[in-house]
């Protein structure tokens, strides 16, 4: 299906929403308000780990224009098992009887007025008795500090069957594969390594922030939130109530963001509970700094070790992952198997033992965050990578090349690859940085030096989208799906692959906003799934539609390959410009779930995504102060849609990745986020951009996407920050192992490579 | 943020009579960028603020005086002052520092007097003011007075303004022949507010420095002076280890200590390289007149 000459997609149309968004006419449900509704306002812990002894709501209820004041308790009265959550049903909607992160939303103050409501909420007095904490992943392998007494796996999603319920145990998930005999081949090697690096907990900071309106009446409830997954909300939503999915609405509308912080339940159960018990529509809209306290990065620690042969060849990987999923598991443990199973990196390695675990601790929860896991382990097989090559005394690029997985050889999970382009997007890097000319390394204080990283990701499967096109007996045309427009131009993309199919110009065709009323079952907008699911969902909608007009045209006496306008048809059939015609398709790839104990399978993804990147640097060595000269960026995206976009994609996800390797830090003290604002909590800006960017793609084909397509918008993420930390090793000599790169822990690197290591404090 | 009356008087006398010295519940109001986030988080909850946009057009306005005085009203948006030809001409070292001065959104609202009378020591304009020699004049209810800003910072978020005095206006004396370099390093991304700001005036006297304004911001609990740097570079010749002395006495003088911006161990070095580099920096500037 791939390859041919198109029309629509392959062409960088515009995107649909862009003029609405920059003139600012664009619709948010941030912005959207209901008529008598009620503003809440979250009290929540200040303690990290706790019970609740008593909660004292009494000069809170007692403040003029206060409603309702809530607590855990009284949605129990309404909803009797109050848990949510994709993975384990372990999340309760306001804290009942503990707390165990500092951020726990613990009571709710509902008033007209919202000052009202958040200086109510500010009167509400807990009694807690404290209790010892664990904030480290590491730690809570082995803690005596128990988050839950015990786990409950939803069972939801059919790649996390296997969840078990235990007891006694911080880890929600262990993820094992074994691969050839890495035992043997560490017993053979020539040389062996090992390194330990580190990540820190950072979080999406989508600039609308969540955000849900809930108005729910007698037996029908409708809210409108800023999700990425509005039928899993349904889903949710449907199961805590105890009523039929048609019962329940879930709209949206653009997101500002979303970068896997609006996956799942978010604040969508809380506005539902609450507006069951006032009896009127309810607005939970969090503020910047709350959402710090609602999703996050995984923090991670990943040992890593390998076997080299004599001639340069890795034989063997062990990986040991440990994922700190912070108080509740939100789709931690997915993250800690799908991306466990990369974790030997894109290379071909016969012997690979792999230990991934998806850890409780007293953070605030973690989840998914563009990539899933992937920046993690890329910063620590592609570190390592680099360290092995310079100690062997080869080039990076050469030692990399020679390692590589291709077309045809299986990946640790024992899944054969097909249509991965791992050496032509390493090459692509090499190109653009022209890697085999000489390189200026600078002089005196000022040390530059050069360095890549290439990363991969399977993608999530098994998942099912629907889509519905609609025909109008104008000519023009509706596509209902449930695919989430959060900035990543899916609307434009889905309206290309329905133009392209049904030859109708693009701007006579419309995508709807999901509303799961009317836009069809989507497994959720994430994990660059969309392009691929969904746009083969609508491939085969406005195929069977199209299928469908040509039958009209023989029926009405057209004859075939007739060009007579859509219009003309319709008139035909209808006698006058009336009727639809209405396409309709599921789509499911193929998938084989792993085996439990060795991990392996024989088809574990659709696609493969892949992405490298080459960061040239320059160090000043009196201040560790890093300037990033020229950062290039290459992924495979099989054949783009639209690629204008896909560019964009690739340098946002670039971007995002830079704040995460270089500034951006939730710091955590004394049990307490020290930082919880973009005031201290530093995203890149303007001028912290590379002072040359460039972003691309190779020419590759998905012979099984749409289009011969696959997702691009995480790719552009997985080689930034093994880049940046491999070029300051090439510029000045130091190892910085635990992110983020900051410019103090390059100086005190640097002092420590000189004998001088600088105090403390 | 809770609800607040606001007042917007249209003379800065009747918004000094507006300030009642016993009441922390009515405080003024410039730019906003300062007060604004403080209310966001809840450290601060207004009954009552005083608009001082309202105020005389005069108390925003940038002039050179007949002695070659900068004259900068307190209400002067840092942009206008970051444009203003008047000030670039009298001491182009404030055009500089204001160009990285956190981001235009910012400068477009905050206001000099505003910026010097929060008294967060992480500004940028403090070290440079001091060691300009600048004055500001200050209005109160029992009248006017003239205080250097060295002598206006007190802590941390402490001036010595009472809470019924403004500032009216900062006077920069005419410069001369010194010239004057600031230096700031941002440690998280580029516009964050600085770990380190290192401002140095001289007075050359061929390839011998006469005489050294040097301050110090961000790093210390206050903007302030620091006399063993001005003392180590005074009468010395513009050489390497006059550069170095002075990194060095810098480092030792400034009282540091470790926050979000980096450990003290850190931040007494970067003071050491900073104030080498912009006694060099000057040096560079050759002996071209006023920078």
């Amino acid at each position: 299906m791939a390859g041919g000459s198109t029309t629509t997609v392959g062409h960088s149309y515009p995107r649909m929403e862009g003029r609405a968004k920059v003139t600012g006419r664009a619709e948010y449900i941030y912005n959207m308000r209901l008529p008598s509704m009620l503003h809440a306002k979250v009290h929540r812990s200040p303690i990290s780990h706790g019970r609740i002894l008593s909660i004292d709501t009494s000069e809170a209820s007692a403040m003029p224009g206060v409603h309702h004041v809530i607590t855990g308790e009284d949605v129990k009265k309404v909803l009797p098992e109050p848990y949510y959550g994709p993975a384990f049903h372990d999340q309760p909607i306001l804290a009942l009887d503990k707390v165990r992160h500092f951020g726990e939303p613990v009571a709710v103050v509902l008033a007209t007025d919202p000052h009202i409501a958040e200086t109510a909420a500010q009167r509400i007095v807990v009694d807690y008795e404290e209790l010892p904490a664990v904030f480290d992943e590491v730690e809570a392998l082995t803690s005596d500090v128990i988050v839950h007494e015990e786990l409950k796996p939803a069972g939801t999603f059919a790649d996390l069957k296997h969840l078990a319920g235990k007891r006694d145990t911080n880890i929600a998930l262990d993820y094992h594969l074994q691969h050839g005999d890495a035992d043997k081949a560490f017993a053979d090697a020539e040389h062996v390594f090992e390194h330990t690096f580190r990540t820190q907990q950072t979080m999406h900071t989508p600039f609308e922030p969540m955000v849900a309106l809930a108005d729910v009446r007698n037996d029908h409830a409708t809210v409108y939130s800023s999700t990425q997954g509005p039928s899993f909300v349904r889903f949710e939503l449907a199961r805590l109530l105890g009523w039929p999915e048609s019962n329940v609405r879930i709209k949206t509308a653009h997101l500002g963001g979303g970068f896997g912080a609006k996956v799942y339940v978010k604040v969508e159960a809380l506005a539902m509970a609450l507006s069951l018990i006032a009896h009127r529509p309810v607005r939970v809209a969090l503020t910047m700094e709350e959402q710090f306290y609602t999703i996050t990065k995984h923090p991670s620690t990943f040992r890593i070790q390998s076997a080299v042969d004599k001639d340069g060849k890795v034989i063997g990987r062990k990986c040991e992952v440990w994922w700190n999923g912070g108080a509740y598991a939100d789709i931690g443990p997915r993250v800690t198997q799908k991306s466990g199973f990369t974790a030997a990196g894109p290379y071909d390695i016969d012997n690979v033992a792999i230990d991934s675990y998806a850890l409780y601790t007293n953070r605030p929860p973690a989840g998914a965050l563009r990539g899933f896991g992937i920046p993690q382990l890329v910063w620590a097989y592609e570190s390592h990578t680099d360290i092995i090559a310079r100690e062997l005394g080869i080039d990076p690029i050469a030692f990399r090349k020679q390692n590589i997985l291709r077309n045809g050889r299986p990946q640790a999970v024992g899944t054969i690859v097909k249509d991965g382009e791992f050496e032509a997007v390493l090459d692509g890097v090499a190109e653009r940085m022209n890697w085999n000319r000489p390189f200026d390394k600078g002089s005196g204080t000022k040390l530059r030096g050069r360095g890549v990283g290439l990363g991969f990701k399977a993608s999530i499967s098994p998942t099912t989208s629907s889509a519905i096109v609609s025909v109008n007996a104008d000519g023009s045309c509706i596509v209902y799906c449930s695919t989430v427009d959060m900035g990543q131009g899916s609307d434009t993309a889905m309206a290309q692959i329905a133009s392209e199919v049904l030859d109708i110009p693009i701007e006579k065709i419309r995508v709807v906003n999901p509303d799961t009323d009317v836009t069809p079952y989507d497994m959720s907008t994430l994990g660059s799934r969309s392009t691929f699911h969904m746009g083969h969902a609508v491939r085969l909608a406005a195929g069977d539609a199209r299928d469908k007009l040509h039958a009209m045209a023989e029926e009405v006496g057209m004859p075939e390959g007739s060009n007579a306008p859509l219009p003309e048809l319709f008139i035909r059939k209808f006698g006058m410009r009336a009727g639809a015609i209405v396409g309709s398709a599921n789509y499911i790839p193929e998938f084989s779930p792993p085996n439990y104990d060795t991990g392996q399978s024989t088809n574990a993804t659709p696609f493969w995504m892949i992405g490298a990147t080459g960061a040239e640097v320059e160090v000043d060595t009196e201040t560790g102060q890093l300037t990033i000269l020229r950062l290039v960026n290459v992924c495979d995206i099989g054949t783009p849609i639209n690629p204008i976009v896909v560019e964009t994609q690739i340098s946002g996800a670039a971007v995002m990745q830079l704040g995460f390797t270089l500034t951006e830090n939730m710091v955590i003290e004394n049990g307490q986020l020290t930082n919880p604002s973009l005031a201290d909590y530093k995203i890149p800006g303007f001028f912290d951009m590379p002072d040359t960017m460039e972003n691309g793609y190779i020419d590759a084909v998905q012979e099984n996407g749409p289009f011969g397509a696959k997702g691009a918008g995480e790719s552009g993420t997985f080689g930034v920050s093994p880049a940046i930390a491999n070029a300051i090793d090439d510029a000045v000599g130091v190892r910085i192992s635990e992110m983020p790169i900051t410019a103090e822990a390059v100086f005190r690197a640097l002092r420590e490579k000189q004998g001088k290591p600088l105090e403390e404090n | 943020m809770s609800p607040f009356e606001l007042s917007e008087p249209q003379t800065l006398q009747d918004a000094v009579a507006m300030l009642d010295a016993s009441d922390t519940g009515i405080r003024p109001i410039a730019g906003g960028t300062a007060v604004m986030l403080m209310m966001k988080t809840g450290i601060f909850q207004p009954d009552r603020l005083i608009s001082l946009r309202g105020i005389e057009s005069r108390y925003s306005e940038v002039s050179v005086d007949d002695a070659g005085d900068l004259h900068i009203g307190a209400m002067t948006p840092l942009r206008r002052l970051e444009k203003s030809e008047e000030a670039a001409q009298a001491a182009p070292v404030i055009r500089r520092a204001l160009r990285r001065l956190s981001n235009v959104r910012v400068r477009n609202v905050a206001t000099l007097g505003g910026h010097l009378a929060h008294g967060d020591p992480h500004l940028d304009l403090p070290p440079v003011l001091i060691a300009l020699g600048a004055r500001a004049l200050i209005v109160g209810a029992s009248g006017e007075r003239v205080i250097e800003i060295e002598d206006l910072f007190r802590g941390y978020l402490e001036t010595a303004l009472a809470p019924d005095e403004l500032i009216a206006e900062v006077v920069v004396p005419a410069q001369g022949t010194r010239r004057a370099t600031y230096m700031k390093h941002t440690t998280r991304s580029a516009d964050d507010w600085p770990a380190l700001g290192i401002a140095v005036s001289l007075e050359l006297n061929g390839d011998e420095v006469g005489s050294a304004r040097v301050a110090i911001g961000a790093a210390t609990d206050t903007p302030r002076r620091l006399k063993s740097v001005e003392a180590a570079l005074a009468g010395k010749a513009l050489a390497d280890e006059t550069m170095q002395a002075a990194g060095d006495a810098a480092a030792a003088e400034a009282e540091v200590h470790s926050d979000a911006r980096g450990s003290a161990a850190y931040k007494r070095e970067l003071i050491r390289v900073f104030t080498r580099r912009a006694v060099r920096q000057i040096m560079e500037m050759g002996t071209g007149g006023a920078v």
